[in-house]
């Protein structure tokens, strides 16, 4: 971008052009006005200046006949003049006559007796015939006032005529005398006043106006006598004259000899100027303002560009800094600051933004990279540095290993002890986590919630191995805080490189992978397996197609027997999903149940096993099983109060009674907000349903609740029961539940029952029913219907006391 | 003329012997007494014989002429004694007498002698203010009024006469105031008006 392009886009040219352009109609204005207004002013003053002009020129005529009269009067009284004159002697008389009006100018000389009669003449131009009777005009005023003069038309100009006495010494004649008016008049004029003089003459009326001199050009000055002048003229008349506006005043002289002003001989003064060049500005007042326009300009140029420039100098600087700021440069101070007007406020502004901007820089650095809680590394710190441990391990090649932890129950304890018991949890396995990762090199981090990882540089897997189970050995010791005593249990999952994975992101996503499963599975830290990775890679996919599952019909219901203990009839079953996914088979329900409460949608899941069972209790009622259908509530199907009116219509559709059905509800989905669960519950059980507390034992329950759930069974959970025939204290627990549930009025049935053994105990301690693989897994309708028409053939067999005789 | 035949009664009778005497009064204007009017008595027919009077002085004093009008006969010379202590220049352009005397001091060498009747108005070419008459009378009967404007002329024989009065003041070249007189034996007592502004 060039210089001159660069000043006419910027703030300062524009701020420059303003004001010139500002300036220049001032100016313009100003300058027009002047004109204006000097012109109107000139204008106004010309009739004045006309009039005194006309005043001058009848001085001057005066004077002239003043001077010319006292010239006459020394000729008159010149001793050799009167000498001659007096001698009687016409032709002397007549020679001294011219002689001496030459000494003074004088174009006509008569000497006149006393009694004015014309006694002799001389000169070039004497007409006696014109000049004696204008000489006898003047002879009242020279009686009286001792001489006269006056003006004459002779030959076609106008003269001037004296009369004086001449005294011997005393009066003894006159002499006359007549001079032609000349151009001096005319040039006297216009030295003393600026106006221009042109006189007119007429023989008498009837002929026209001819210029007799003029100081005008000869085309003004016939232009000027062709006008028909009155009398009485105005004080200006207007007269276009060879192209020129002239403001002229006329003066009748008069004149003496024959005939009346108006008819004789007349002689009219005109005195003009030009209008144009008297209304005009004056050339040098022009200049001055020209001068004085363009040094404003010239000052305002260097005024305005230098006060933008002093702004827009900053400004640019700030857009540089701000630029700089944008850029991510928060460590370069800024500029100006120091200055005391707005600019400097506006830099001191810049400068705050940039030292609050670099705080917050800082602290989002600080957030993004660590975990404010623990102060650990957080997931996205610890996601970088395992891909930039796995990018260096692929140059130096020692293999690395993740392990991925999460503790187990902390939801539980968050929601029964409150969140900062919680906080102060994770704090402390935060703390009891990092002092079993002793090694340089090697990272703990905080990844969500209760998740946490670390990373082994140059491990194995049985080193990985054995750090995990270090860990998890760790966390069996009991926590205390506060008055709390916690047990701590974490599930850790462990994927190394390269055996499991090639890539960071995969590496984590496999060590969460058997995380998961070492949750599950309760059997310590697990190692990925490749077998982990069917379900969660799925996972999404799978949620998506779950809605359409319902309308396709994939769905199957499943059913796993529940046994009398006492009897070994069948009492009831278990209903349970199965989906049977076109492309995937089987797909168990852990796999997409859990999405199905994250989404809401197992609400319609829920439904869609009522109903399911319901059609099957009625296939069984046809075969004349007389049988109660337990059916999964989560949290969320409490939260539905248009749950009881949805079971109500679908028992009413099918004709089944409510008394089928057993509601199975988790401890924690009614601790997720107990008061509205209780209220679903007590609707339920007013309508007719059994209701069942599911996985009893397992959660943080509180016992009160046990007074207030219209509740009819507890199911006790299987961690319990399927570890009863090696563990005495299961078998304790297990019999307190049972009492427990007794002492309350409710019926008990056990989970888990993996072994005759197990189903002998749970007979001894007096449990109502059992349900397990033992006995029988979930199953189709139709296989349970087989089933249990083997599983009564069974129980009538001859030996078969009771129920234990069909289990051994 | 009334007293024409009065007059012409007078002058008759009184022609073969000294007449009565006459007595002119001169007024101006305003009829105040009129000095320095200048009365001559001429007869009517032919001429009385005159004689020159002895030399006259018209001085020059404190640049004034004195006296201002001067009465002589035809042939009388006359001096101009100049007692200024400035020069004059004395000069008549008058047909009675012309002449100059061109810038002197004191008296001059001679006289001026004017020998024709006529009235010769003198001036100084130096002074214009100053200006002086001198009357030449071509007849012995003349005189001059004094200051109460009365002017006697004792010793003209009886007869016809032309009675002229004159006086500076009169228009220049105006011709004198005349009247036509009868001298007898009783006193003749003319009264002439002129017009002239007396001096107060």
């Amino acid at each position: 971008m060039s210089l001159a392009q660069r000043l006419r886009g910027s703030f300062a040219m524009r701020v420059a052009a303003l004001f010139l352009g500002l300036l220049a109609l001032v100016q313009i204005a100003s300058f027009t006005a002047i004109s204006a207004s000097l012109g109107a002013q000139a204008r106004s003053t010309l009739p004045d200046r006309l009039a005194a002009g006309e005043r001058v020129l009848k001085t001057l005529l005066d004077q002239r006949a003043q001077t010319l009269t006292e010239a006459a009067k020394l000729m008159a009284a010149d001793f050799g003049f009167r000498d001659a004159v007096l001698s009687e002697d016409r032709e002397t008389i007549g020679s001294v006559l011219e002689n001496h009006g030459e000494r003074i100018g004088a174009t006509e000389v008569a000497w006149l007796g006393t009694d004015f009669s014309l006694r002799a003449v001389a000169g070039a131009g004497m007409n006696p015939s014109q000049f004696g009777p204008a000489a006898a005009a003047l002879a009242g005023t020279a009686s009286s006032a001792g001489s006269a003069s006056g003006l004459v038309l002779m030959q076609g100009r106008p003269h001037q005529i004296v009369l004086v006495p001449m005294k011997a010494p005393v009066l003894v004649g006159w002499v006359a005398m007549g001079f032609p008016i000349d151009e001096k008049l005319g040039t006297d004029l216009r030295a003393l006043a600026a106006l221009n003089l042109t006189l007119l003459v007429r023989d008498d009326a009837s002929s026209a106006w001819r210029s007799a001199q003029s100081t005008l050009s000869a085309d003004a000055a016939r232009r000027l006598a062709s006008e028909p002048w009155s009398a009485a003229p105005p004080p200006m008349a207007e007269v276009m004259a060879a192209g020129e506006a002239l403001g002229v005043r006329a003066r009748w002289l008069n004149t003496l000899g024959p005939g009346e002003r108006d008819t004789g001989p007349a002689v009219l003064a005109l005195v003009s100027l030009s209008i144009d060049e008297a209304a005009r500005t004056p050339q040098r007042l022009q200049l001055a303002l020209l001068a004085i326009t363009l040094l404003a300009v010239a000052v305002f140029a260097v005024g305005s560009l230098y006060t933008a420039t002093h702004v827009t100098t900053p400004l640019r600087r700030l857009a540089r800094a701000a630029e700089q700021l944008g850029g991510g440069d928060y460590d370069t101070p800024m500029r100006g600051v120091e200055r005391n007007d707005e600019l400097g406020e506006l830099a001191q502004s810049f400068e705050n933004m940039r030292v609050s901007v670099a705080e917050k820089q800082a602290q989002i650095l600080q957030l993004a990279y660590w975990d404010a809680l623990t102060g650990l590394p957080n997931r996205a710190q610890f996601g970088d540095v395992v891909r930039e441990a796995v990018a260096a391990a692929g140059t130096d090649g020692k293999p690395l290993a993740v392990l991925m932890l999460d503790l187990d129950r902390f939801k539980n304890i968050n929601a029964k002890l409150g969140y900062a018991v919680g906080d102060r949890l994770l704090q402390a396995a935060a703390e009891r986590l990092s002092r079993q990762v002793l090694r340089g090199g090697d990272l703990v981090a905080r990844r969500s919630g209760d998740e946490f990882a670390v990373l082994l540089r140059d491990a194995t897997p049985e080193l990985a191995t054995s750090v995990a189970q270090r860990i998890a050995r760790a966390f069996e010791q009991p926590l205390s805080l506060d008055d709390h005593r916690l047990d701590l249990t974490v599930g850790v999952g462990i994927a190394c490189w390269p055996l499991h994975a090639d890539a960071a992101d995969t590496l984590i996503n496999r060590a969460e992978m058997a995380m998961y499963a070492a949750k599950k599975r309760h059997a310590g830290p697990q190692m990925y397996e490749p077998a982990m990775d069917d379900s969660s890679a799925q996972s999404l996919s799978l949620l998506s197609d779950l809605r359409e599952a319902i309308v396709r019909g994939e769905l199957r219901l499943h059913l796993q027997p529940k046994l009398a203990l006492a009897t070994g009839a069948v009492a009831g079953a278990e209903a349970l999903v199965r989906w049977q996914h076109p492309v995937r088979g089987m797909i168990p329900p852990g796999q997409f149940i859990p999405f199905a409460e994250q989404t809401g949608f197992i609400r319609q899941l829920t439904l869609w096993v009522f109903e399911a069972c319901a059609k099957a209790w009625r296939e069984l009622h046809a075969e004349g099983a007389d049988m109660v259908l337990s059916v999964n509530l989560s949290a969320r199907d409490l939260f539905d109060t248009d749950l009881p009116a949805k079971l109500e219509s679908l028992l009413l559709q099918h004709r089944v009674p409510a008394e089928a059905f057993c509601l199975e509800i988790t401890e924690s989905a009614i601790m997720d907000d107990p008061d509205r669960a209780l209220g679903t519950l007590k609707r339920l059980a007013m309508m007719g349903f059994k209701l069942s507390i599911d996985d009893f034992g397992s959660g943080m329950s509180s016992y009160g609740y046990l007074k207030l759930l219209p509740v009819d069974e507890l199911k006790i959970d299987m961690v319990f029961v399927r570890n009863m025939d090696r563990d005495a204290v299961d078998v304790k627990l297990v019999r307190s539940m049972i009492e427990l549930a007794h002492n309350l009025g409710l019926s008990v049935v056990a989970e888990g029952v993996e072994n005759a053994k197990i189903w002998d105990q749970l007979r001894e301690l007096n449990c109502d029913q059992a349900q397990g693989y033992h006995m029988g897994k979930p199953m189709p309708l139709e296989e349970f219907v087989a089933w249990s028409a083997r599983w009564v053939e069974k129980s009538r067999l001859p030996g078969a006391a009771g129920s234990a005789g069909l289990l051994h | 003329m009334r007293l024409e035949p009065t007059l012409a009664a007078f002058c008759l009778a009184a022609s073969p012997a000294l007449g009565a005497p006459v007595a002119v009064q001169v007024s101006d204007a305003a009829g105040r007494a009129l000095p320095e009017a200048v009365v001559l008595l001429e007869p009517a027919s032919g001429k009385a014989a005159v004689r020159p009077m002895p030399e006259v002085q018209i001085a020059q004093e404190k640049r004034q002429f004195i006296p201002r009008v001067t009465l002589i006969t035809v042939g009388t010379p006359v001096n101009f004694p100049n007692f200024d202590t400035v020069r004059h220049h004395v000069y008549s352009f008058s047909k009675a007498k012309t002449f100059e005397i061109k810038l002197y001091a004191g008296v001059p060498s001679r006289p001026e002698v004017f020998d024709k009747p006529g009235i010769a108005v003198l001036g100084c070419n130096i002074h214009d203010r100053m200006a002086a008459w001198v009357v030449v009378a071509d007849t012995p009967w003349h005189a001059m009024t004094g200051a109460d404007g009365l002017a006697r002329i004792a010793d003209a024989p009886p007869g016809a006469y032309q009675l002229s009065v004159w006086h500076a003041g009169l228009a220049a070249n105006s011709p004198p105031v005349t009247r036509k007189v009868q001298v007898g034996s009783a006193e003749l007592r003319e009264s002439f008006q002129v017009a002239v502004e007396a001096a107060p």
